[in-house]
């Protein structure tokens, strides 16, 4: 197997996330990523989690917040890096909030619990968050996952609306189903015809969907070495090893996309730099 | 424009009438109103502590005080004074200013006078407001509920209340948010301004690094003062405009 002084797999199913070139790309601006979703199950530790290991193999270790203190489930993935955070305290909101908006040149996750949600965007309205992140260099993203409902598109829209100082990507998780028909003809799911960012969560299959629900496993450690454990705890066939890498694969590219696009955006918006 | 005397009292401590003297100057601040405050709280001064730049100690039952405040008025370029009265002197104040002359010269129409009356939740309150009625007969009478610390009015029985406010037409019902307790305490550690402590000024003027969640809520929370104090038409009811609808 060929490998990069990097670590990563040079095989052809994927290609490796290329990370900002420091020398040819524009200055560096740090990402926060704030994972929501109108409904419960829709994928979003999952996408946290994969967040969290795409910024960790770019080479830029996140810091990573849970809001769900009872469920914990992005801290059973990454127990010594997840903070995990109660928004019903006020303590909380702030290291939560005064973490994100921090200048600094790691990224940040967060994984917005729907119980959290309402009590979440509310501190980050009333506190300005987002002008002030970007005024430091932090780029706040909302990556909103969306369901075969159209709540969850009119969810987005209101989103959008009300934050527009944010960057929102729409996230579509093919695991939860085709869109239904009435949800198409809705006012909230034309609204984001036009709308640039956005990605999907490919659908894998079911066997090897399992392992990725294992939470102990380190998706960057599978992208970047040979793994010992498969399904059932034996070792990863060839099958599900290319499966997983692959899907894994298009989702980073898809950030990596998207995440280029929001710091582009943001370079041509901001007043130029020293 | 006439000169404006904006009193803020209340005859029992503890009831937040320095906090609520502290959102009238940033108030008036932001409306681009330039103030003078004097802080009667003799000789301790917590208003000065948050305003030093405009504020200045007053012993209000000395004469040469009551002249430092009153004689000016008419030659100062700052046209609106605002003082924060030591709690419990309110009555006293009053009367005060009635030997003194002063409210012969508001009925004079020389300069408009306006109160706002700091109250809390016990019954006691509602005395107090009675004490006070008759000398602010005709004037701007604001009688401000504040719930910065969470104070119910419970007490307050609609038929108790509207007997006592039998003819008082004239007053005027204010009320104050409540603040979050972590977001007030932080600013009285900081001891700026309400606005200062949002926008990261300490009180050297230098930037500091407040949290952005406790700016936040203090931010909501002075919007939300300064939505009432237009809904009350607080300014054009002191500066003789036409008074907005209450």
């Amino acid at each position: 197997m060929n490998t990069t002084a990097s670590g990563f797999s040079t095989g052809s199913t994927i290609e490796r996330p290329r990370p900002p070139d420091p020398q040819s790309g524009p200055p560096h601006r740090s990402v926060a990523a704030i994972v929501a979703s109108l409904h419960g199950r829709a994928g979003k530790t999952l996408l946290a989690r994969i967040l969290a290991d795409y910024f960790i193999l770019s080479g830029r270790r996140p810091a990573l917040f849970d809001t769900d203190a009872a469920e914990r489930m992005l801290h059973a993935a990454f127990p010594d890096d997840a903070i995990v955070v109660d928004l019903t305290e006020v303590r909380d909101q702030m290291i939560l909030f005064d973490t994100l908006v921090a200048r600094s040149a790691a990224s940040r996750v967060v994984d917005v619990s729907h119980h959290a949600a309402r009590r979440f965007f509310k501190v980050m309205q009333e506190s300005r968050f987002a002008a002030e992140a970007r005024a430091r260099q932090v780029e706040p993203v909302i990556f909103h996952i969306v369901d075969r409902n159209a709540d969850s598109y009119e969810a987005a829209r209101l989103l959008r609306e009300r934050f527009e100082d944010c960057a929102l990507v729409l996230v579509e998780n093919a695991f939860l189903g085709k869109v239904k028909d009435r949800t198409r003809r809705s006012p909230g799911f034309q609204a984001f015809e036009d709308h640039e960012l956005r990605m999907t969560l490919p659908c894998l299959d079911p066997e090897v969907l399992d392992i990725v629900e294992d939470m102990h496993l380190s998706l960057s450690d599978l992208m970047r070495e040979p793994l010992s454990r498969g399904a059932g705890g034996g070792p990863l066939s060839f099958d599900e090893r290319a499966d997983l890498r692959g899907w894994l694969g298009g989702i980073f590219r898809d950030i990596h996309r998207v995440t280029r696009a929001v710091e582009t955006r943001a370079l041509s918006l901001a007043p130029a730099g020293p | 424009m006439k000169p404006v005397v904006l009193m803020v009292g209340a005859d029992k401590g503890g009831v937040g009438k320095t906090t609520v003297t502290r959102t009238v100057l940033d108030y008036l601040a932001a409306k681009n109103a330039l103030v003078r405050a004097f802080d009667a709280e003799h000789p301790r001064g917590t208003l000065q502590r948050f305003h030093p730049d405009i504020t200045e100690v007053v012993d209000i039952t000395t004469a040469a005080d009551q002249m430092k405040m009153i004689d000016t008025l008419a030659t100062s370029e700052i046209k609106v004074s605002v003082i924060d009265i030591r709690a419990g002197l309110l009555d006293e104040t009053l009367k005060t200013l009635t030997e003194v002359g002063f409210f012969d010269l508001v009925d004079a129409g020389e300069f408009n006078f306006g109160l706002m009356h700091v109250v809390g939740s016990s019954v006691a309150s509602l005395d107090e407001i009675a004490e006070v009625l008759p000398y602010v007969k005709g004037k701007h009478y604001f009688i401000v509920k504040n719930f910065i610390n969470d104070t119910s009015f419970f007490e307050w029985n609609p038929t108790i209340y509207r007997n006592y406010f039998r003819g008082t037409a004239d007053a005027v019902e204010v009320t104050i948010p409540k603040l979050n307790e972590m977001a007030y305490e932080q600013v009285e550690l900081s001891g700026v301004p309400f606005s200062d402590f949002v926008a990261n000024r300490q009180s050297n003027g230098q930037q500091v690094n407040n949290s952005l969640v406790l700016r936040g809520y203090v931010r909501t929370w002075l919007r939300q003062i300064s939505d009432e104090y237009d809904r009350v038409g607080l300014l054009d009811r002191l500066y003789d405009r036409t008074a907005a609808a209450a």
